[in-house]
């Protein structure tokens, strides 16, 4: 965007970057200078030994795994319906869901710690999966719809005069072409759902159950405030997600601005 | 005549089976808990007690008249502002260098990014410690003999403050990244134009290249309203809304109210109006987008 033409207003520029990118990388640097202060890395050993981390890490996975299932099976379906079919009062519909797009999380609180209470949800994963699927769909669902409209009707004319009936041409001519948006949706469930914090704080109150946010407080509780190891469990935390991001940056960025456009 | 009679065919489907089990879902859950919550807010119950006391509105008139209530309001209206002006100007601006050539632009791209992905949750024990005295900075400003001492979390001027650092730092790989694909799809040969007339490329950027990123700022205006209205995690997990309420939101004094202190009444007539406020906000921006694309 910046027209440079002299040596010297190219290294401006590049200091100006290094000066406004230098404090994102601060809190990183105290996270790992933090993790080895007082006994360095037997911090990180101490940490592990809990043999807690690989069952936070478990927990985290199971939810995400199901969050994501159920939110790609029913954006994909309800996005190519609400795109490609004939359905009766389907803007009512679509608006209905629209609504819970601004949905603040919190506001399900008080109605949901009641409800799963009585039906015995509580410490199971599906109090935390059932919800935090409910938030995210009506934003994939929107995502799905409009991607679908942009496939051209004369393909799905094309496979229903070859026999196809509405399930195969879900199946050999929408999925294949919503792959796109598929792995966007899938990128911002995941980060959506292993980062969601409340619900399994109120939800999930026994250890062998509670995801990896849950994990510096435990560790608050086991080590009564030794920051150091806090640290070294929050540098755990973060190394795996980093990485997965490293891998798959690019559909990280796409699903992340997906996740902004309306 | 053979073609149209297979195209109305296509489209006559009953798409209803295949919208109806995403649609009872999300509407089982967030529109049972809605109605729930209108039926709480009337009510004066601990969740447990057998005894469920129906008191009106008062729950509403209480909240209207607690200050802190309004210091949570007014927190969230500051931190809105404060949050979305400097999120975005920082993601405008590192979005238009990395659109220039410059050295090890992956390296800051990854840098500027990498707090978006990390959990709030994950984050809190370091921001905890960096904003000590204990911290990093402490020991920077130690060195340089300034004399200054890091307990800006337990002042409650400055603790509003910190949280809106923590969410700047959190926040701007989103603004970043919008705002980076927007520019890519600028018309450079306007960007020509405009440096012909002689403009520089303060007044480029100002005058060509912000109107042309409109809607994405449109979109990360609606994202802070809805995501400052949301604020949890960070107050939370960082000062747990203190001190004394100094970083109170409405999630915080949600949570205080309705699940630590069992006040399920007080705390779904304040959800109520915290989903007021978020249609509101939510429904203002999109008119202002639509009033000015006339």
């Amino acid at each position: 965007m910046f027209e440079i033409r002299s040596l010297k207003s190219k290294v401006i520029l590049q200091i100006v970057l290094l000066i406004l990118t230098i404090p994102y990388a601060i809190p990183l640097v105290q996270m790992f200078l933090g993790s080895l202060g007082g006994k360095g890395f037997l911090n990180y050993k101490a940490v592990w030994d809990t043999g807690v981390v690989p069952i936070y890490f478990r927990n985290s996975l199971i939810i995400s795994a199901g969050v994501i299932l159920l939110v790609y099976i029913f954006s994909m379906t309800a996005g190519f319906g609400f795109a490609k079919l004939h359905i009766f009062g389907k803007e009512v519909f679509f608006w209905l869901i629209l609504v819970a797009l601004t949905l603040p999380e919190v506001i399900l609180l008080s109605p949901l710690f009641v409800t799963f209470q009585q039906m015995h949800l509580f410490n199971t994963f599906f109090a935390v999966i059932l919800p935090v699927a409910a938030l995210q769909l009506p934003f994939t669902i929107l995502l799905a719809r409009n991607f679908n409209s942009g496939i051209p009707n004369e393909l799905m004319e094309a496979a229903s005069i070859d026999g196809a009936n509405v399930f195969s041409m879900f199946w050999y001519v929408i999925l294949p072409l919503t792959k796109p948006i598929a792995s966007s949706i899938i990128v911002l469930t995941l980060i959506n759902s292993w980062n969601t914090y409340l619900l399994p704080l109120l939800f999930l109150q026994s250890p062998d159950k509670q995801t990896v946010t849950l994990l510096p407080q435990y560790f608050q509780g086991e080590f009564t405030n030794d920051q150091t190891k806090i640290l070294a469990a929050a540098v755990l935390i973060a190394i795996p997600e980093i990485i997965v991001y490293l891998l798959m940056q690019k559909n990280f960025e796409k699903g992340m601005s997906a996740g902004a456009l309306k | 005549m053979k073609k149209k009679n297979i195209t109305l065919k296509a489209t006559k489907i009953n798409g209803l089976p295949w919208i109806l089990p995403a649609f009872i879902f999300v509407v089982g859950i967030i529109y049972y808990s809605i109605f729930y919550t209108f039926n709480l807010s009337t009510l004066d119950w601990n969740g447990l007690d057998p005894v469920q006391t129906r008191v009106g509105m008062s729950n509403f008139t209480k909240a209207l008249s607690d200050w802190v209530f309004w210091k949570a309001i007014r927190n969230t209206i500051v931190f809105f502002i404060i949050t979305f002006v400097i999120q975005n100007f920082l993601g405008f601006i590192l979005a238009a260098i990395l659109h220039t050539k410059v050295k090890l632009a992956t390296v800051h791209k990854c840098l500027i990014f990498i707090p978006t992905i990390l959990a709030p949750a994950t984050m809190a024990p370091v921001f905890r410690l960096l904003f000590s005295p204990q911290g990093m900075l402490q020991d920077i400003f130690d060195t340089l003999h300034l004399g200054i001492t890091v307990d800006w979390l337990s002042k409650p001027n400055s603790a509003l403050f910190i949280l809106m650092i923590v969410a700047v730092w959190e926040f701007t790989g989103m603004s970043f990244i919008l705002y980076y694909a927007a520019m890519s799809q600028i018309d450079k040969e306007m960007l020509e134009a405009s440096r012909l007339d002689g403009a520089g490329n303060f007044r480029t950027l100002w005058n060509m290249v912000l109107p042309n990123c409109k809607g994405t700022t449109v979109s990360l205006a609606m994202l802070g309203i809805i995501g400052a209205l949301k604020t949890f995690d960070i107050p939370y997990l960082i000062t747990t809304g203190g001190p004394n309420h100094a970083t109170e939101f409405l999630g915080t004094y949600i949570y205080r109210q309705g699940i630590r202190q069992s006040h399920l009444g007080y705390a779904a007539a304040i959800s109520v109006m915290l989903l007021v406020l978020a249609i509101s906000g939510a429904i203002l921006i999109n008119k202002m987008n639509k009033g000015d694309e006339k």
